[in-house]
């Protein structure tokens, strides 16, 4: 495309709209940054870092206001989960993309609709049924849940990758004697590398964010993630009038999430728009 | 390769099962449970009593929280929607003229939507809105607009648009992504063959890529009416000790329903009542998938 200064002019209007929009999130965030680094009369009077860089808003944050014992419980949610939803919906999505069966389809099918079903669809009887297995209050119980609800999306991500690897590298492994189950996970899985690195973030940030269902099957504290456990904690400030050590509370929440998107943004991006449907 | 029926088993009957468990065997609990009455989730089938639609009549003539809640996601859809989709379009038509910085941009305007929406919620309420130190305040008093400046965002009167402004403000990135790549791949010649017959921005804009990514929009539009009808974490931030009129949606009428400690008091505890929100909820996607596949039917592009 003509890049030049005379073209670039006549897109200024464009320019500038995007700048705010821009200027406008970074202002926020920066904001919340440089306020959980300060103290709640610093804030009021307007004055930021009148008493200085405050880093005693995080140690409090941490440790007080039990955001460790959330972000070990989200961090143990989150991986666990991810990497169940990998170990199930990988072979199937192979299954799926490889072989001819009756069927095949309306699998498919079924898989695709869960991701137009509002989740208030199928919370009740999940909560009664997990309160008859006497999962409630346990830390499985939210780890199963997460697998469960994410599978369908993994597979239909993974379907995409799996399609696109030649079958010559089964038919190679067949002539040399290995079985379809060892040729999946030692020679299909490491090619489909790519779409799983990228389902697994998709995962990792769904998960992590996760706020509803943890509301509803985490009623406990010692077993809430930090979504659940930032609503609370943000209630709480309210009345103690702790405005900095909330701000830092919620950078230490979106923080994880925010890394990964810095460093893999462009894959991240790629993910949302290669087919695939999931924010 | 050889298939067998065992090794097709081993590797689709996990995923399938949770299918089974957590999707299909809930659903059609949910709608079976939305005609009957009972008083905890937890209670036993045969404790049940069956109601016939009552559920349902209850919500819409004897439950205003209800009808307030769906009134809300409804203007959330239709008015938070329309500037939604000219916001995602215009930004897209103007990332996709061949500006600078395109990638940054559009990575910055998906950003909220990878962070958790009680932070997000939280920086929102707590900061932008806040009348005494807030963006928004700050800014009017800069401008000059000391009494605007204020405004307490978040009060009664105003709570309902501040929340649709700052829910909507996220959901622009997602938006903006699936049409920044649909506009990718239209091929580029079809602009370049208008430019030289002499339409400019606008009408390439629409006569070129609003036809051709017609089919993108439609699924936009649906996936809009989904995130609209799980709205949740945005009420609560906003109205976090109990449901308000401005901010109530239908699953939150339901969490306080079923789950709530608060209990609107005047209605008697009845978990069938919160089935029967979540089916008027999928009743709502399935109207506007239909719509839609119907609106959009005559829109199939391929290159």
């Amino acid at each position: 495309m003509n890049n030049s200064f005379k073209s670039q002019i006549g897109k200024l209007p464009g320019y500038i709209l995007v700048l705010l929009w821009c200027i406008f999130t970074f202002v926020v965030i920066g904001w919340i940054f440089a306020a959980s680094f300060s103290t709640s009369r610093d804030i009021f009077s307007g004055d930021m870092f009148a008493s200085g860089i405050i880093l005693e808003n995080y140690v409090k944050a941490w440790f007080a206001n039990n955001v460790s014992m959330y972000f070990i419980n989200s961090m143990l949610y989150t991986f666990s989960a991810i990497a169940g939803v990998l170990l199930i919906s990988a072979p199937c999505a192979y299954a799926l993309s490889r072989f001819v069966f009756k069927g095949n389809k309306i699998i498919q099918n079924m898989f695709i609709s869960t991701m137009g079903i509002p989740s208030i669809m199928i919370i009740l009887p999940l909560f009664a049924l997990f309160t008859s297995l006497r999962l409630t209050n346990s830390r499985w119980m939210l780890i199963i849940l997460y697998i469960c609800i994410n599978v369908p999306f993994t597979v239909f991500f993974l379907m995409a990758f799996f399609r696109n690897l030649s079958p010559a590298f089964e038919e190679a492994a067949a002539i040399d004697g290995c079985g379809p189950i060892k040729t999946f996970w030692t020679i299909m899985m490491p090619l489909a590398q790519p779409g799983i690195v990228t389902v697994t973030i998709f995962n990792f940030i769904t998960i992590w964010n996760e706020y509803f269902m943890s509301m509803i099957f985490a009623s406990r504290t010692e077993l809430r993630p930090v979504a659940v456990g930032l609503f609370t904690m943000v209630q709480s400030m309210r009345y103690t009038g702790d405005w900095a050590g909330m701000f830092a509370a919620v950078v230490i929440v979106f923080l994880p999430t925010f890394i990964l998107y810095i460093f893999l943004s462009e894959k991240i991006i790629a993910g949302v728009t290669g087919g695939a449907i999931k924010g | 390769m050889k298939k067998s029926k065992t090794m097709l088993a081993v590797f689709i009957a996990p995923a399938v099962l949770t299918f089974l468990i957590a999707f299909l065997y809930p659903i059609i609990r949910t709608v079976y449970m939305s005609f009957f009455a009972l008083e905890n989730v937890t209670d036993k089938m045969d404790t049940w009593s069956f109601v016939g639609t009552e559920n349902f009549i209850t919500l819409f003539t004897q439950s205003p929280l209800y009808v307030q809640s769906m009134s809300n996601i409804t203007r959330i859809w239709l008015i938070g929607g329309a500037g939604v989709f000219v916001t995602a379009l215009l930004f897209s038509a103007i990332l996709t003229s061949g500006i600078r910085f395109k990638s940054f941009f559009r990575a910055v305007i998906y950003l909220p939507n990878v962070v958790s929406a009680v932070a997000m919620g939280t920086m929102w309420v707590q900061y932008v809105y806040n009348p005494r130190f807030g963006l928004v305040s700050t800014v009017l008093n800069f401008l000059g607009f000391k009494e605007l400046a204020q405004t307490q965002l978040t009060s009664p009167a105003y709570v309902f648009y501040a929340l649709m402004i700052a829910y909507s403000f996220g959901m622009v990135g997602y938006f903006l992504l699936i049409f920044v790549a649909a506009i990718d791949g239209i091929p580029f010649d079809y602009f370049e063959a208008a430019t030289i017959e002499g339409a400019n921005f606008f009408n390439r804009f629409f006569s070129i890529t609003l036809p051709l990514i017609a089919e993108n929009i439609r699924t936009c539009i649906v996936l809009w009416s989904v995130a609209v009808v799980n709205f949740f974490a945005w009420s609560m931030v906003f109205s976090p000790l109990q449901p308000e009129n401005g901010t109530v949606s239908p699953v939150v009428y339901m969490y306080q329903l079923v789950f709530g400690s608060n209990i609107m008091s005047t209605v008697q505890r009845n978990v069938g009542v919160g089935a029967a929100v979540g089916v008027t909820l999928s009743l709502f996607v399935i109207v506007i998938f239909g719509a839609t596949s119907f609106i959009f039917r005559k829109y199939k592009v391929e290159y």
